[in-house]
């Protein structure tokens, strides 16, 4: 490996003039692989402004693609730009981001106030500086009353609130969040989701990477879908919807008489399969999922018939994704 | 939301992101047990040393009558050197000083052991020695006796040096001048003087100067990659260069202050407990440091570079032990031949090179104190006079002793500086997972 020696030293003190039509991040063509895995494969695409989720499932090239855009991964083909300069070789654009990586692990033995100052600090402030905005951020992800406790004493979700805290500290213009919210309860989820919409509000540049579709939804509605590596869907979330609807997705139903109820079925226009694996189990093949599920259990009080399950064994994004990537479910 | 933030020009931003990162590398080190563990080994082993040194020190030392002055031959209560000096035969019990007039009491044997001092005094240029109990200027003895070596200086002791052995020397006595040296006196000094070169070179600048970056400065960058929270720094405007030398500058604060610390603490001991004419053994001083500096310029060397091959290989301890074992090797090379070429491509060669200067200025009578004891009064090796031959080393460059230090100090921060860059290019061009 040649080391590079051109990175640069320090951060530009005054942010180079951004002309407003360069894109705060810009993949063009960007490939990244490890020996004959593909990471990720030619993604071009530029994102300024909003809130972004980047939904894929894990080993998507969520995490791979942030660290690109972050400078820790040089791209093997293509090229990546974060605020119009190339990561890889000069760390100023940081100056203008915050980073939340996916890492679970972090200094324990620092308190909250402690690990967000410390890293403020990273940007050129004062410390008496860095303590007054990290007491900032700290209060804006609801962490002030614990500021001074150790991390190693935090919740998963604080501790994921200190990580975004420490994120926000610069005030950046990007937020890239991979993962905020695995492994969070309740609570510290509804409070992540505020916080990235509150950015979203504030006109910041958010990308937001989950592998749950539903998380994602109650974030924003711009989305990235991302699969082995590929960008298979970019946009709305609802004209995504729509797509996946029309989906051939199966439902599964347990009861006495499947082949009666099968029968009543069939006459359904949503309806246009059906098979038996056994004497009690009927598999329905539909392309209007959402319609035929609200009137299923109506058809089955009308016609009488007793049944024990239902359940849609492919309704999970993988097998959307699978869907998205190749046409076929 | 954060306007009116002073914007750093870039001197203070990047010494701000210094002291950060220093700062914050110190704190994690002292909350790690293991640095605890290492500072606390170091600190023990220094004891044991000085343990040692500390029985050598209070221990007896025989004795001895090196040339059998002390004993009465002819049995008449006069010791044989008190016969000589009044000129009566030392086998003829009657005839003794006490038959003399003004009559002479007899000497205890004691005072006729020992009795030459354990100095030698420099009267011209190989011309040493000086006969300190008279019983070479005895009025009884020819200008020819009294000059044996023939170098026109009665009652000296001449220094050859040997043709083939540059440094070694050819010792002519006159015969009768130190050649009842004070053994205890003697073996007290150079016990004294080996022990603080031993310490001083072979545990603090080696041992402590080379375990303690081993434990602390290998994985300095190296752990950060692998638990994941370098992501944090690296996600900051600064350059992987600048984080690799603030995370050492913060290690250099602590290993540093450590060090300072315990050579401080030995100095005193050894200060305190060394022989010594008056309360405190300040010549002394000069040595420990030069100790001192050669031990913080080999921890700023080895800390560099360490942290470089951690950054190489996540298991850089496997590439530092066989450079520690070289270094070892250099060591010991330095103890007999520092002047061997091989030394320049080491690292603890230069650190030597310093604490040999150091002595050499602080303790400058100490090839001839060396060959005095080696020649002990014609009787072969004093005690401790082979140890500090042993530690003892003339610095290797042939440039004085200031001039040598200068260009070891230069030569170490260039090679500090050498490893950074290659540690820092190392670890730019690693992609961090």
């Amino acid at each position: 490996m040649i080391p590079d020696m051109t990175q640069q030293g320090q951060a530009a003190p005054e942010p180079a003039a951004t002309a407003p039509n360069v894109p705060v991040v810009l993949f063009n063509g960007v490939s990244k692989s490890y020996g004959r895995i593909h990471a990720v494969s030619d993604i071009t695409l530029g994102l300024s402004g909003g809130v972004t989720g980047i939904l894929g499932m894990n080993g998507a090239g969520k995490s791979t693609l942030f660290k690109l855009l972050m400078g820790k991964l040089r791209p093997s083909a293509g090229e990546v730009k974060l605020f119009g300069m190339n990561p890889w070789k000069n760390p100023a654009p940081y100056a203008k981001v915050g980073f939340v990586p996916e890492h679970e692990k972090m200094h324990d033995w620092m308190t909250a106030l402690e690990f967000v100052s410390t890293f403020a600090r990273l940007h050129g402030m004062t410390r008496k500086e860095a303590e007054k905005e990290a007491i900032r951020v700290l209060d804006f992800v609801g962490l002030s009353d614990v500021a001074n406790k150790e991390i190693g004493r935090f919740s998963k979700g604080m501790r994921q609130r200190t990580k975004i805290a420490h994120a926000l500290v610069n005030d950046p213009e990007l937020i890239i969040l991979d993962e905020p919210l695995q492994g969070c309860d309740p609570l510290a989820r509804t409070t992540i989701m505020n916080v990235i919409r509150e950015l979203g509000k504030l006109g910041r540049t958010v990308l937001v990477s989950s592998h749950i579709l539903n998380e994602i939804e109650r974030i924003t509605e711009q989305i990235v879908i991302l699969h082995q590596g590929k960008l298979v869907a970019l946009g709305n979330l609802h004209a995504i919807r729509e797509r996946l609807d029309q989906i051939p997705h199966t439902i599964r139903i347990v009861g006495e008489d499947a082949r009666g109820l099968a029968r009543d079925l069939l006459n359904h226009p949503a309806v246009f399969g059906v098979s038996f694996p056994n004497e009690k189990e009927l598999l329905i093949q539909t392309y209007h999922f959402g319609k035929l599920h609200a009137e299923l259990p109506r058809l089955i009080v009308e016609n009488n018939h007793r049944v024990s399950i239902i359940d849609n064994p492919d309704d999970d994004l993988e097998s959307l994704l699978n869907y998205l990537a190749g046409g076929g479910a | 939301m954060s306007q009116g933030r002073e914007v750093p020009s870039l001197w203070s931003g990047m010494d701000r992101k210094a002291l950060a990162i220093g700062e914050f590398t110190l704190r994690q080190q002292r909350k790690r047990l293991s640095t605890w563990v290492v500072l606390i080994v170091g600190v023990a082993a220094m004891g044991v040393l000085t343990m040692f040194y500390i029985d050598a020190m209070t221990r007896d030392y025989e004795a001895i009558d090196n040339d059998g002055d002390s004993y009465d031959w002819d049995g008449d209560g006069y010791p044989n050197g008190q016969e000589s000096l009044y000129g009566t035969d030392i086998f003829d019990s009657n005839s003794h000083p006490g038959i003399l007039d003004p009559s002479v009491v007899p000497d205890d044997p004691s005072v006729w052991i020992n009795e030459d001092d354990f100095d030698w005094d420099v009267l011209a240029t190989g011309s040493v020695g000086k006969d300190d109990n008279g019983d070479c200027e005895v009025e009884s003895r020819t200008a020819s006796q009294k000059d044996a070596n023939n170098n026109g200086i009665p009652c000296d002791i001449q220094l050859v040096s040997e043709r083939w052995n540059p440094g070694g020397f050819v010792v002519r006595s006159d015969g009768n001048v130190d050649e009842d040296p004070d053994d205890e006196a003697y073996a007290l000094e150079a016990i004294h003087r080996s022990f603080v070169l031993a310490i001083g070179k072979l545990g603090v600048v080696f041992l402590v100067g080379i375990f303690v970056p081993l434990f602390m400065a290998t994985g300095l960058i190296r752990n950060e990659m692998t638990s994941g929270t370098m992501h944090f720094m690296l996600a900051k405007p600064i350059a992987r260069g600048e984080v690799f030398l603030y995370r050492l500058l913060g290690f250099y604060a602590m290993a540093w202050v450590y060090l300072t610390v315990l050579i401080a603490v030995l100095a005193i001991i050894t200060g305190f407990a060394g022989p010594s004419e008056g309360f405190f053994r300040l010549d002394d001083l000069g040595v420990w440091m030069a100790v001192w500096l050669g031990a913080v310029l080999a921890v700023m060397v080895y800390g560099m570079l360490f942290c470089t091959l951690g950054v190489m290989w996540k298991h850089g301890m496997v590439l530092a032990l066989p450079f520690a074992a070289w270094e070892l090797g250099m060591i010991l090379t330095t103890l007999g031949a520092p002047d061997a070429s091989i030394l320049r491509f080491s690292v603890i060669g230069w650190a030597m090179n310093i604490v040999d200067a150091g002595a050499a200025l602080a303790w400058s009578d100490t090839p001839l104190f060396i060959q005095m004891g080696l020649w002990g009064g014609g009787n072969g090796p004093l005690e401790g006079s082979e140890a500090l031959n042993l530690f003892w080393s003339t610095p290797g460059l042939g440039l004085g002793a200031l001039g040598t230090i200068i260009v070891s100090v230069f030569v170490l921060v260039f090679q500090t500086a050498a490893c950074w860059l290659l540690g820092s290019a190392l670890f730019k061009s690693k992609e961090i997972e």
